[in-house]
């Protein structure tokens, strides 16, 4: 199987027949084998009964239903994990992506990226609410995570099977996925994509989650930048945070033995917090570094083997160089 | 009538139980009618020499009667699920080892059953003393305010629950309790049903520390089904509670002793802000740690909750729960029986 596309449905009923239609429409004429996998997500509505109907007639069509409303993040993720396909492009079930876009993702894919993002170039949303609230998050989610994309919110995205399906995805990541994944070193490309105005039903978003958003970027940050060496995180803080208080307190013992009129009671319980913070910051590191230690998730401890071009040498063999991935097989890098 | 070929009552024998042969009894008689076999699994969880005998001595005589006994004390969580993983049945019946629900009400529990996956009693009308009525109410208030519970009744350990819900939750330390609410959220429907209270149930009453206990377990719930996601989403808060309570009355200190000369001499708000201050970075801190551990095993927690799957074509249907009646109706959530 070439393709697997992943299509999360919460309460939409309405869309989940042009939506079928329209993935067919645009999928067929690039002559691949795909499947597509509705997910609904403990929809209340007639969403699962329709998918069902669909899916009697269509052996590409697979339905997953949640027992409840899980959230947009793990729908794509159980889409992802019961994917067959060498390639995953999720999107959208509000009929806001086009379909039709797929076709290009493919080509970038083709070219070598492990996940190519959707960009909404010209977004039909409300701007006061969706658009502008939305800039401001990606350049801030940009410029912590260092992976500097236009517009994380897009569902519609292609992966490289391989890569996707081992990247941690849970809670509300899936805004994060393009910085979850470079942690992994995969080659990410952005490119435009059409985008419509909603038809049915309503949007699920607000602006409640900014705060959630801020706390979450926290997290990333640190995964992104500490995961595979977490001591380092805590460290950076714990240890000035130490020497300060040492000094502060050494301070505090010159003046008290100096006879100095100063309030030294204060001045050597500032040190002693800042030097309580500081250890147990460190050993927070400490027990980090254990936790990553103990784990057997290797996400942040070395590339995929899929991301990695090998090129074995000799006369037999032959590294083909039309851009595309050489897998290397049983080759173990490390 | 009903569909439930084997059903499997586990009764956890501890310090509090009533006389076995005789409640056994009486549990057989209402419940014979419901199922095509029944096995009683009686976990005896500590050192009970007596009850253990009596329970032989039945066994001898009764082929569906099992006992299991524990090596030591070790709680009513481990006691179910070695019971459950002992029994057979597609539907288990948790019953207690004393009489808490008139027992001729029993068979309810299993017609409710029904299309839900888990019936838990509420007792209800029931003949204890007001005093012990309201000491109830006050917990299960308290449990409605903290974790949004519907459950009126946590503490009636008479539930019917298919097996499937069993499968996927893991039970430890006083979860026992509060297996309506995990089931619940795993996306499983539970029922509540008012059984009469039993007029034999001896009073009870407990020592100041089970209270204590009690509340911990309220707040080791609402954790639980809250934040083990999502760590920093709690951490955090607090922390930048007290990281910005501290770092405004630092900054104010601060400028009250550079622009206003306020001498800084003597004033324990210094101190009180710096501690804030340090406290916030820790509490941040410990979430990130929370939150480390949450992406090193994220591959193993699975979030969603898949109920069936619906492979494409003609004559494919695969269904995840068999023993479940195939009905695609939307979820209903907890609803008084």
């Amino acid at each position: 199987m070439q393709l697997s596309i992943v299509v999360p449905l919460y309460n939409e009923e309405q869309s989940v027949l042009p939506m079928y239609e329209t993935i067919v429409r645009a999928v067929d004429p690039l002559t691949i084998s795909y499947e597509i996998i509705f997910i609904d997500d403990g929809s209340r509505d007639e969403t699962f009964a329709r998918a069902a109907v669909l899916a009697e007639k269509d052996r590409r069509l697979r339905v997953i239903k949640f027992r409840r409303n899980c959230g947009q993040t793990p729908a794509m993720a159980a889409g992802i994990d019961h994917a067959c396909g060498e390639i995953i492009v999720t999107l959208d079930g509000d009929l806001q992506n086009d379909p039709n876009d797929i076709g290009s993702f493919l080509v970038e894919i083709a070219r070598g990226y492990d996940i190519v993002v959707g960009w909404r170039v010209d977004r039909q949303d409300r701007l006061l609410t969706r658009k502008i609230p939305s800039r401001i998050a990606n350049w801030l989610i940009g410029r912590v995570t260092g992976v500097p994309i236009s517009d994380n919110g897009c569902s519609l995205k292609a992966y490289r099977a391989a890569v996707i399906k081992r990247v941690p995805l849970y809670s509300e990541m899936h805004r994060f996925i393009p910085a979850m994944a470079s942690i992994t070193g995969a080659r990410i490309k952005e490119i435009a994509v059409r985008h419509h105005a909603r038809r049915f039903g309503t949007s699920k978003y607000g602006l409640s989650r900014i705060w959630r958003v801020l706390l979450d970027l926290l997290t990333i940050k640190t995964l992104v930048s500490f995961a595979s060496r977490p001591m380092r995180c805590f460290t950076l803080i714990g240890i000035p945070l130490l020497l300060g208080g040492a000094v502060w307190m050494a301070l505090a013992a010159h003046h008290a033995l100096s006879g100095v009129s100063r309030p030294v009671v204060i001045e050597s319980a500032i040190g002693l917090i800042s030097l309580a913070g500081g250890a147990f910051l460190v050993s927070l590191g400490v027990l980090a570094e254990m936790v990553n230690w103990a784990s057997d998730a290797d996400v942040a401890k070395r590339p995929l083997e899929a991301m990695l071009r090998v090129e074995h040498g000799g006369p037999a063999s032959h590294a083909p160089d039309d851009g595309t991935l050489h897998k290397g097989g049983g080759f173990e890098p490390y | 009538m009903n569909h439930i070929d084997v059903l499997s009552v586990i009764v956890p024998v501890a310090d509090r139980h009533d006389d076995l042969v005789d409640l056994y009894r009486d549990y057989l008689r209402h419940l014979q009618g419901h199922a095509a076999t029944l096995e009683f699994i009686f976990v005896i969880d500590g050192n009970f020499p007596q009850a253990a005998q009596s329970l032989h001595r039945l066994a001898q005589h009764e082929s569906s009667v099992h006992v299991i006994e524990l090596p030591r004390q070790f709680g009513e969580s481990t006691a179910l699920t070695v019971g459950f993983e002992h029994s057979t049945g597609k539907v288990v019946m948790t019953l207690p080892a004393y009489r808490q629900v008139e027992s001729a009400f029993l068979g309810g529990l299993l017609d409710t059953l029904g299309t839900a996956d888990m019936v838990v009693a509420r007792r209800f009308p029931r003949v204890d003393s007001k005093l012990q009525r309201a000491r109830g109410a006050a917990f299960n208030g308290l449990l409605h305010w903290v974790t949004g519970s519907a459950v009126h009744d946590i503490g009636c350990n008479v539930r019917a629950i298919r097996r499937h819900v069993l499968n996927e939750i893991r039970l430890y330390g006083d979860l026992y309790m509060f297996l309506p609410l995990l089931a619940h959220r795993e996306g499983f429907r539970v029922v509540e049903l008012n059984l009469p209270q039993s007029r034999n149930s001896a009073p009870t009453f407990y020592k100041p520390g089970v209270y204590v206990r009690r509340l911990l377990d309220i707040l080791t719930i609402f954790f639980l089904l809250k934040f083990t996601k999502k760590p920093l989403r709690f951490f955090g808060l607090v922390g930048a509670g007290f990281l910005g309570l501290g770092a405004l009355a630092l900054s104010l200190i601060v400028v009250q002793r550079l622009v206003f000369q306020v001498p800084l001499a003597d004033r324990p708000a210094l101190l009180l802000s710096t501690l804030l201050v340090v406290l916030g970075v820790q509490m941040v801190a410990l979430g990130l740690v929370g939150e480390l551990i949450i992406f090193t095993h994220a591959g193993d927690l699975k979030e969603y909750k898949i109920e069936r799957i619906l492979a494409g074509g003609p004559d494919t249907v695969a269904t995840k729960d068999s023993d479940r009646p195939p009905i695609a109706k939307p979820a209903v959530l907890l609803r008084k029986g």
